[in-house]
C-alpha cells in the first residue's frame, strides 16, 4: 500500500518536475522578451518624441489637418504618436512572450492579433488620409466660396469637412469589420435623409427664392466680377 | 509683301527653308471676329517695317473651331501666311486668362520659325485684339532694328481699374526684383531681337506645368534677367475681344501671380543682388485716354475684402506675420469712405505670399486663391485714389507710389527669404 502510494507520488512529482522543466525556459524567454519590449518601447517613445518635436511635427500636422488625431487636448500629437508606438511595442512584446510559453490559448490569441494588425494599420492610414483630405477640401471650398462672395462659406466648408471625415471613419470601421450592416444602414439613412430634407426645403420652402437666384445668375454678372481686364 | 513662306505648316517635310528679316506672328484661338483685320494690319505693317528685306507673317493658332484659320488664310491671300505647327493644348484643362490654351507651345513654335529664318526681329501680336493698327508692327520692330533694343514691350493707355493686377502686383514686384521699370511685363505682344529669340529657346520653362498661362511674364523675366536691353513702345489703347467665358479673378491671380512667384525661386541669384530700378527707353508718343472707364464696384470689392478677412484670417495667419493681421483688422473696421490700403502694407503682404508660396506653407493654388480678397481690398483703395481723378498722370502717380513701396520693402522679402522663421 505504502509502496504504491510512494510510487504514485514519485510519478506525480516527476511529471510536475518535467512540466516545470518544460515551462521554465519558455517563461524565462517570455520574461526576457517582455523586458526587452519594455526597454525598446521606452527608448522608442523617448527618441520618437524628441525627433517629432525637433521636426515640428505638431505644427506641420496641424496644417495638414491631422492635429485632431491627438488622443486628448492636453496631449500633443507628437506625444500621442510616441505613446501609441510605446504601447504597440509593449503589446507586441507581451504577445510574443505568450507565444514563447507554448500555451495553446495565448498562442492563438497572439496569432489572431498578429493577423488583425495589417487591418488596424490600414484603418489608421485611411483615417489619416481622410483627415488630410477633409482639411484640404474644406479649405478649398472655404477659399472658393469666399472668392464667390458666398456669406455662408464657413458652413459649406464645415459640411464638406465632416462629410469627408465621416466617410473615412466609416471606411476605416468597415475595413476593421466592425458593424458593417449597421454602418451601411446608418449611412443610407443619413445621406438619404439629408438629400430628402434638402429637396423638401427647396421644393416647399424656397422654390421662389431659388428661381429668382437662378434667374439673377443668368441675367447679371457675378458679384465682384466687373468684366475688367485685370492683367 | 515679300513673303517667303508658303501657306502651309512650317514644319512639313519638304517645305522650303524660310529666310526673313522680320517675322510677325499672330497668336489666335477662336478669333474669327478679329483675325482678318489683324492679318491685314500685320501685312500692311510688315511691308513698311521690313523695308526691302524678306518678311514673314506667321499664324500660331491653338486649334480654333470657328473658322479662324480659314479667315486668316483668306485675308492673307495665297502664299502670304506661314502656319506654325505645334500641338494644341487639351481643351479639357483650365482656360488660361489670355484665352489661348497651349500659348507656350504656340510661342515656342513661332520663335523656332524666327530662329530658323534668321530673322533680325520677331514680333508677336495677340489676334484677339480688336483694332490692331498697321503701325504697331512698325513700332515694335523699329527699336530692335534701329536702336539695338532686344526686348520691346508694349505700353497701353489704360483706366485705373484696368490692368490692376499688373499695376498692383506684377509691375511693382517685377521692377523691385529685376531693377527695370517694365510697366506691362505680362503683355501678350512683344518684339525681340535674334539674340533674344535664341535665348528664349534655350530656357527650360517651356515644358513646365502651367507654363502656358504665365509664359509672357516668364519671357519678360528671361529677357531682363539675361541682361538683354529692354525698351517700351507706346501703343495706345488695347481693346480685347473676349475669348469664350472670361476666366474668374481668382484663377487669373493664380496663373499670373503664380508665374511671377515661380520665377522668384528660379532666379534667386539674380534678384537678391538687384537694388533700386532704372527707367527704360520709351518709344513713340504717349496716347491719350480713350473710351469710358469700365465700371469698378468699389463697395463690392470692399465686401469681398471684409468677407475674406472674416473667413480666411486663420489661413492668412500661416502666411502673414501677426502685425499684418492686426493692420488688416484695422482696415476692416474702417468706414468705407476712409478706407485706404497702405502701399507698404500691400507690398509686405505680396512678399509674404511669395515666401509662403516658396515654402509651400499650404497647397500653392489655395495660397494664391486666398490672395483674392486682399487684392480686392487693395484695388478698392487704388481705384478710390487714382480713379477719382481718372487721368493718366494721377494713375501713373498712384502706381509709382506702389512701386516705391515694393522697392522699399524688398529688404523684408530678402530677410524672410533667408530666415523665414526668424521673422514670424
Amino acid at each position: 500500500m505504502w509502496e504504491q502510494t510512494d510510487r504514485v507520488l514519485r510519478q506525480a512529482a516527476t511529471r510536475i518536475g518535467d512540466h516545470v522543466a518544460d515551462f521554465l525556459p519558455g517563461a524565462l524567454v517570455a520574461l526576457v522578451l517582455m523586458l526587452g519590449a519594455v526597454i525598446v518601447a521606452t527608448v522608442v517613445r523617448v527618441v520618437l518624441g524628441r525627433a517629432l518635436r525637433g521636426l515640428e511635427f505638431d505644427r506641420r500636422a496641424e496644417r495638414l489637418g491631422i492635429g485632431a488625431l491627438a488622443g486628448w487636448p492636453a496631449v500633443s500629437l507628437s506625444e500621442t504618436v510616441a505613446l501609441v508606438a510605446y504601447w504597440t511595442i509593449l503589446i507586441l512584446g507581451l504577445l510574443l512572450g505568450l507565444t514563447a510559453l507554448n500555451a495553446t490559448i495565448p498562442s492563438r490569441l497572439a496569432d489572431a492579433v498578429f493577423g488583425y494588425l495589417p487591418h488596424l494599420i490600414a484603418a489608421l492610414m485611411i483615417l489619416i488620409i481622410g483627415a488630410i483630405a477633409a482639411r484640404f477640401f474644406a479649405r478649398s471650398v472655404l477659399i472658393g466660396a469666399v472668392n464667390m462672395q458666398i456669406h455662408s462659406a464657413r458652413l459649406l466648408s464645415l459640411a464638406v469637412k465632416w462629410l469627408v471625415l465621416l466617410v473615412s471613419v466609416a471606411m476605416a470601421l468597415d475595413h476593421l469589420g466592425i458593424g458593417r450592416s449597421v454602418l451601411l444602414l446608418a449611412f443610407a439613412i443619413f445621406f438619404g435623409g439629408i438629400v430628402l430634407a434638402a429637396s423638401l426645403a427647396i421644393g416647399l420652402g424656397a422654390r421662389d427664392a431659388v428661381g429668382r437666384a437662378i434667374e439673377r445668375q443668368l441675367r447679371d454678372p457675378p458679384r465682384g466680377d466687373d468684366h475688367v481686364n485685370h492683367v | 509683301m515679300a513673303s517667303t513662306g508658303s501657306s502651309s505648316s512650317a514644319e512639313k517635310a519638304g517645305a522650303p527653308a524660310l529666310s526673313a528679316d522680320v517675322v510677325v506672328a499672330l497668336t489666335s484661338h477662336n478669333d474669327v471676329r478679329t483675325i482678318a483685320a489683324a492679318v491685314r494690319a500685320a501685312t500692311a505693317g510688315l511691308s513698311r517695317a521690313g523695308g526691302a528685306g524678306p518678311v514673314c507673317l506667321v499664324l500660331a493658332d491653338g486649334g480654333s473651331t470657328d473658322g479662324t484659320r480659314e479667315a486668316a488664310r483668306a485675308a492673307a491671300g495665297a502664299g502670304g501666311l506661314v502656319e506654325a505647327a505645334f500641338e494644341p493644348a487639351s481643351p479639357l484643362g483650365e482656360l488660361p486668362y489670355h484665352g489661348l490654351p497651349g500659348r507656350a507651345a504656340a510661342l515656342r513654335a513661332v520663335l523656332r520659325i524666327a530662329d530658323q529664318a534668321g530673322a533680325r526681329a520677331c514680333v508677336v501680336i495677340d489676334a484677339r485684339i480688336d483694332g490692331v493698327a498697321p503701325d504697331w508692327v512698325e513700332r515694335l520692330v523699329a527699336p530692335v532694328l534701329a536702336d539695338g533694343i532686344d526686348y520691346v514691350s508694349p505700353y497701353y493707355t489704360r483706366h485705373a481699374g484696368e490692368g490692376a493686377l499688373t499695376r498692383g502686383i506684377v509691375y511693382p514686384m517685377f521692377r523691385a526684383l529685376y531693377g527695370v521699370r517694365l510697366r506691362q511685363p505680362a503683355a501678350t505682344e512683344f518684339g525681340c531681337s535674334r539674340g533674344l529669340v535664341a535665348h528664349f529657346l534655350e530656357q527650360d520653362f517651356w515644358e513646365l506645368d502651367h507654363a502656358a498661362a504665365g509664359i509672357d511674364l516668364r519671357l519678360a523675366e528671361a529677357a531682363v534677367a539675361g541682361g538683354f536691353r529692354a525698351g517700351e513702345v507706346e501703343l495706345g489703347v488695347r481693346r480685347v475681344a473676349p475669348r469664350g467665358t472670361p476666366v474668374d479673378l481668382s484663377t487669373t491671380i493664380t496663373q499670373v501671380v503664380g508665374a511671377l512667384f515661380a520665377d522668384l525661386e528660379a532666379r534667386v541669384d539674380v534678384w537678391q543682388r538687384v537694388r533700386g530700378s532704372v527707367a527704360l527707353p520709351v518709344f513713340g508718343p504717349a496716347a491719350p485716354q480713350a473710351g469710358d472707364a469700365p465700371p469698378v464696384h468699389v463697395d463690392s470689392l470692399l465686401d469681398s475684402f471684409r468677407l475674406g478677412y472674416r473667413e480666411l484670417r486663420e489661413i492668412w495667419t500661416w502666411i502673414l506675420p501677426p502685425r499684418t493681421i492686426v493692420e488688416l483688422r484695422r482696415l476692416t473696421e474702417m468706414a468705407p469712405d476712409r478706407f485706404r490700403f497702405d502701399d507698404r502694407l500691400w507690398a509686405g503682404i505680396v512678399y509674404d505670399f511669395a515666401v509662403g508660396y516658396t515654402l509651400r506653407v499650404m497647397a500653392r493654388e489655395q495660397l494664391l486663391r486666398s490672395l483674392t480678397p486682399l487684392y480686392s481690398g487693395w484695388l478698392a483703395s487704388f481705384v478710390r485714389d487714382a480713379g477719382a481723378v481718372e487721368n493718366a498722370g494721377a494713375i501713373d502717380e498712384a502706381a509709382e507710389r506702389v512701386c516705391l513701396a515694393f522697392e522699399a520693402e524688398k529688404r523684408h522679402l530678402i530677410s524672410r527669404w533667408r530666415w523665414p522663421e526668424r521673422l514670424r
